[in-house]
């Protein structure tokens, strides 16, 4: 099987650099249309699924691989050897963000920069340390993804009430977008809720755009602060915005922040 | 207040407009009600997601607010409210975003789904229930599969260790009595010989009563025979086997029948050391054979004696059942009428048994025609 199919990659846009962007837990390579126009006018653009999520190939799913973040950081590596050029920059939503600190280690070199959208190393609080979460909240949340279950697992498509106002997602996407085998979508939420990827961002000798949100319940104020002080090269970048997905509700505002930071690496 | 507004208020479902961050701009009286809140406490100052639980605010952040976002609708997502007073409840809600005045909003409809959650609920613990089952079920496979190994290998080592010590032991008893040795030694030889010869027949059960279970079911070859000879024979040999006993054979029509004789000698053997062992021992014991015009036939033995309890002869041709009354040392491990039974079956036939006290006991081999 082909890399291209087992991630679903598409490949778009020419330019001196390559840029990678990767969804996180939840949906997939879909969260990222309102950005990627933009940055495929200036770059060439890899868009993925990770293996599990929206059209990637369920047969590459193994449970063993994909139990930890490092089997979606081997997959990461073997995408952007496959599809990238001499200069390559890897944008990571949440979870994504640290699949590329793994990514980047395995490989170093391979990425010039890190763009880490509402990133997190380690969501469970541990001592001084405040990731956000106790151990019994993310039992919770694979509780409600388990009762959800019904909802979003079976082959019929959701009720769409409607497309008011123009939605960005096409009807051909609904079906599929943020559907996961629930099988699958819990074994991803425990790799992503029960990683602790904190010493590995010592390691990190890339640059690297922290850009956080200035209340996002899954990456607190407090996780950016730590990321900056722990990550050799980290420029935190504080957006206003409720919510976690700052790409979707504050596209501009994002990409703003993300262009300075790639000015700044001569991107 | 006008009906309409009553509607909305009252409605029989929640209902509430947030500004996209998710903070409550409306609610109606029901949904107020549900959550606890007053429409002022909730109204600018909590948002949505502040009163979901901790799961749900991620799910929220990670699935509501991504397709909303991007479909403009969501619909049927089950999330956990916590209520005011700290106890949770279980909610169905519908999403829409909608343009109002230039401004994002998103109106919600949520109802209480107690039943349903609990539904739900009972439906994942059953296929948790399920699924522990099936993983039960494949060990109890896997374990039978280990012991149909095993008792293969029994076969193996019954078949074979034990035999060839047996012919062994067998051997040397006649080449013994073929020597010169005196009417007391010849007394124990043939002691052990016929000893030795009831061992062989057991090991013969017992492989065919494995092979049985085993699901292969006996091997049988049918070739034609003639039965009337097969049998005479086979009651000629019986008959010394069982001095100072009555041993009767009767046939009627045809001879030539298609069956694998061997097997029919045992069938024959075996129904005869049954009658020798629970008849009564003045009265005759008959077998009866017969042919008919389409070559099917039947083999019959027949003996006097205390008729077998009914409870007993719907049993009787399971392994391990022994007749009422005493058992002959050596003589059965209750394998012979399951064996009987596997022949006839193996033979596309049946065999079944009829027993009182005044017509006697009676088994009845059938074997239909080629």
């Amino acid at each position: 099987m082909s890399v291209r199919q087992r991630n679903n990659v598409h490949v778009s846009g020419e330019g001196p650099a390559t840029m990678f962007l990767a969804h996180g837990f939840g949906c997939d390579q879909n969260m990222w249309r309102l950005l990627e126009p933009t940055y495929s006018r200036r770059y060439r653009t890899v868009l993925f699924d990770l293996v599990g999520s929206g059209n990637s190939d369920l047969s590459a799913y193994r449970a063993d691989k994909y139990g930890t973040l490092h089997g979606y950081a081997e997959d990461v590596v073997e995408i952007a050897r496959e599809f990238g050029g001499e200069r390559n920059i890897f944008v990571g939503h949440s979870v994504s963000a640290m699949i590329g600190v793994l990514a980047d280690l395995k490989a170093p070199g391979l990425f010039a920069a890190h763009a880490m959208v509402g990133p997190s190393p380690c969501y469970i609080n541990d001592g001084d340390y405040v990731g956000g979460f106790t151990r019994k909240d993310i039992d919770g949340l694979l509780e409600t993804l388990e009762s959800n279950y019904l909802g979003w697992s079976s082959t019929m498509a959701p009720v769409i009430m409607g497309a008011p106002q123009k939605p960005e997602l096409g009807v051909e996407l609904t079906n599929s977008f943020c559907r996961t085998d629930p099988e699958i979508a819990k074994q991803f939420a425990r790799a992503t809720f029960l990683s602790d990827h904190r010493a590995d961002l010592a390691k990190l000798q890339t640059p690297a755009l922290i850009l956080q949100c200035s209340d996002d319940i899954i990456a607190p104020l407090s996780v950016g602060d730590y990321m900056q002080r722990t990550l050799p090269r980290g420029t935190l970048k504080v957006i206003k915005n409720v919510g976690h997905c700052p790409h979707l509700s504050e596209p501009g505002a994002s990409t703003d922040a993300i262009n300075e930071f790639l000015a700044e690496q001569g991107l | 207040m006008s009906g309409s507004q009553q509607l909305l208020d009252d409605a029989a479902c929640g209902l509430a407009r947030t500004a996209s961050d998710g903070t409550f701009l409306h609610a109606n009286r029901t949904f107020c009600e549900w959550v606890g809140y007053s429409s002022d406490e909730l109204c600018g100052r909590r948002k949505l997601q502040e009163l979901l639980t901790m799961g749900g605010r991620i799910f929220h952040q990670t699935h509501w607010h991504p397709l909303l976002q991007m479909q403009g609708s969501i619909a049927e997502v089950k999330l956990e409210v916590v209520h005011s007073d700290g106890h949770t409840l279980p909610m169905v809600m519908n999403a829409i975003r909608r343009d109002d005045g230039g401004v994002t909003v998103h109106d919600i409809a949520v109802f209480i789904a107690r039943d349903r959650d609990t539904y739900e609920r009972e439906l994942l613990a059953s296929r948790r229930k399920l699924e522990a089952l099936v993983a039960e079920a494949t060990r109890l496979q896997l374990e039978l599969k280990d012991r149909a190994l095993f008792a293969e290998q029994m076969v193996g080592i019954v078949s074979h260790d034990l035999r060839n010590p047996l012919s062994t032991v067998q051997m040397g008893a006649v080449l013994l009595s073929r020597g010169e040795a005196t009417p007391n030694q010849l007394r124990v030889l043939g002691r052990i010989s016929r000893a030795a010869e009831r061992a062989n027949r057991l090991i013969t059960d017992l492989l065919d009563f494995t092979q049985a279970r085993m699901g292969k079911g006996i091997s049988v070859a049918p070739q034609p025979m003639d039965l009337r000879a097969t049998i005479s024979e086979v009651v000629e040999e019986l008959a010394l086997a069982y001095p100072g006993r009555k041993l009767l054979h009767r046939h009627e029509g045809n001879c030539h029948c298609t069956a694998d004789a061997d097997r029919v000698s045992q069938l024959v053997g075996n129904l005869v050391s049954n009658a020798m062992a629970y008849g009564q021992p003045e009265s005759e014991v008959t077998v009866t054979s017969s042919v008919d015009e389409s070559s099917s036939c039947v083999v019959a033995v027949h003996n006097m004696g205390t008729p077998i309890p009914a409870q007993v002869q719907s049993v009787l041709f399971q392994p391990m059942v022994r007749g009422p009354g005493e058992v002959q040392a050596g003589s059965s491990v209750g394998l012979g009428l399951f064996i009987v039974a596997e022949i006839a079956k193996a033979h596309g036939g049946a065999v079944a048994v009829e027993s009182t006290a005044e017509t006697g006991t009676l088994f009845r081999a059938t074997f239909p025609g080629a």
